[in-house]
């Protein structure tokens, strides 16, 4: 009987998935065979890459990266001490579903949102970026630190607690030690997320390579475009490796599987 | 040294949680140290009671002195403690009762790294490092094989004599406990119900078998 409507969950959700893709036109031939050519087209026009302009680009390359690191601590900052008074174990639960609903609330609110909230209030520019960057920030590591503290190990907390420790001293002698692995794990996360994300915000106007990508993309300038995009993935590439190094050093280092 | 015997599930870790002030009772009076534990534990009290869990409760990723230091913390005020600044007489006393313990040598590598062996020796050091009066452990030795095991009871004897401090251990490994100084208890369906020496244990065991 179980395995019986296992069965049909299956073939519903499979049901699903291909409704759902014909109603978008994935089955439709000619739909198909115009998407391939105008792939072709595409890639065409965008090749080979143009760095004419990289001067321009570099440097709208390096304020993303900017946006992303700034943003990416400075959100960390505030996401710390948010996570500890949403953690279960060491606030009431007042506090700690206060704390959750305004991390809830930041989350809520994708990146480039925040972003146009930003550029209405202080203005064009990278300064909006930085900051809505760190707000979508407090509202992931608050989640994540705060269900990573409550994970700490009931056991380590008694013993601490035993001797006589405070509350503050639990956060600073049990609950950051025991999760430093994580911490700067979903650190190093948010930040390589932070970056892909900090690219686009320029279509807003809130500063990092984004407006470059929108300006060529409006004067249909694919070549530029196309250089833009190697560099993007180049800065990813660079920041992936250089996030692999920290957790080889730090975390395998811990004896954490990475 | 005073040693709990039971089967599992008899009553012996709540036993220990309810004597530390982990968990409250439901019925009857407890008295520690003169005083009756009617709401909870006072913090003076606390301070006099030290603890260790059947997994040690050691902070795997500080080092061997910071989980020692850890054991001062109630007498260490202000905000050096936060940023790792203990008194000077309490790090020399953790090095001092790391080098007793036959750790000395490892003050500075992380728990983590630590054998088995070696971390109920800095578990024992934290406990000790709090000056307590009593001492609550929970089958803390039975990870270890039976010599290591009993090299670590020696010591705990050892210092146990020395310091005055009165321990109560909750064990099931029988070969252990007849070799200890001190009492046995017996514990069945959360009640005490008989008590002798380590030499009486077997009549005492037969006994419970028959009962």
């Amino acid at each position: 009987m179980k395995k019986n409507i296992s069965g049909v969950i299956y073939f519903l959700i499979a049901l699903l998935f291909v409704f759902t893709l014909a109603r978008f036109g994935f089955f439709r031939m000619d739909q198909f065979m115009r998407g391939l050519a105008n792939l072709f087209q595409f890639s065409r026009d965008a090749f080979p890459p143009d760095f004419g302009a990289f001067s321009t680009i570099g440097q709208a390359l390096l304020e993303t990266v900017e946006m992303a690191f700034a943003g990416t601590l400075l959100g960390f900052l505030i996401s710390f001490p948010l996570a500890i008074l949403g953690s279960r174990i060491l606030f009431p639960s007042v506090v700690v579903a206060a704390a959750r609903v305004i991390a809830g609330f930041l989350r809520t609110i994708p990146p480039l949102l925040w972003a146009v909230v930003f550029v209405i209030i202080v203005g064009l520019g990278p300064q909006a970026g930085t900051l809505s960057i760190a707000l979508y920030t407090v509202g992931y590591l608050t989640k994540l630190y705060s269900e990573l503290f409550e994970g700490t190990d009931p056991e380590v907390l008694e013993a601490v607690k035993g001797v006589g420790a405070t509350k503050h001293h639990l956060v600073r002698y049990v609950v950051i030690p025991e999760g430093a692995n994580a911490i700067l794990s979903q650190l190093l996360f948010m930040f390589e997320y932070n970056i892909r994300a900090s690219s686009i915000l320029g279509f807003v106007g809130a500063g990092g390579i984004g407006f470059q990508i929108y300006v060529y993309l409006q004067t249909m300038e694919y070549q530029k475009l196309s250089a833009v995009l190697i560099l993007i993935l180049g800065i990813v590439l660079i920041m992936d490796y250089f996030g692999g190094f920290l957790r080889r050093r730090y975390l395998l280092a811990a004896g954490v599987t990475v | 040294m005073n040693i709990v015997m039971g089967a599992s599930g008899s009553g012996k870790t709540t036993l220990l949680k309810v004597l530390g002030g982990f968990l409250p009772h439901q019925q009857g009076k407890i008295f520690i140290f003169g005083h009756e534990m009617a709401h909870g534990i006072s913090a003076q009290l606390r301070a006099r009671i030290g603890y260790i869990p059947q997994q040690l409760g050691l902070v795997r990723n500080l080092t061997v002195l910071e989980n020692v230091l850890i054991g001062a913390l109630s007498r260490c005020k202000g905000v050096g403690p936060y940023f790792g600044i203990f008194p000077k007489a309490e790090v020399e006393l953790a090095k001092s009762l790391l080098e007793q313990l036959g750790i000395g040598h490892k003050s500075e590598a992380k728990v983590i790294r630590l054998s088995g062996g070696e971390r109920q020796r800095v578990a024992i050091a934290r406990t000790l490092m709090q000056k307590p009066s009593l001492v609550l452990a929970d089958e803390f030795v039975s990870d270890l094989d039976l010599n290591t095991a009993a090299e670590i009871l020696n010591l705990i004897r050892q210092i146990g004599q020395r310091d005055r401090v009165t321990f109560l251990m909750n064990m099931h490994e029988l070969q252990l406990v007849k070799d200890l100084d001190g009492s046995i208890f017996i514990m069945k369906d959360g009640k005490i119900t008989s008590q002798c020496s380590g030499r009486e244990l077997d009549r005492c065991a037969f006994e419970e078998m028959i009962r």
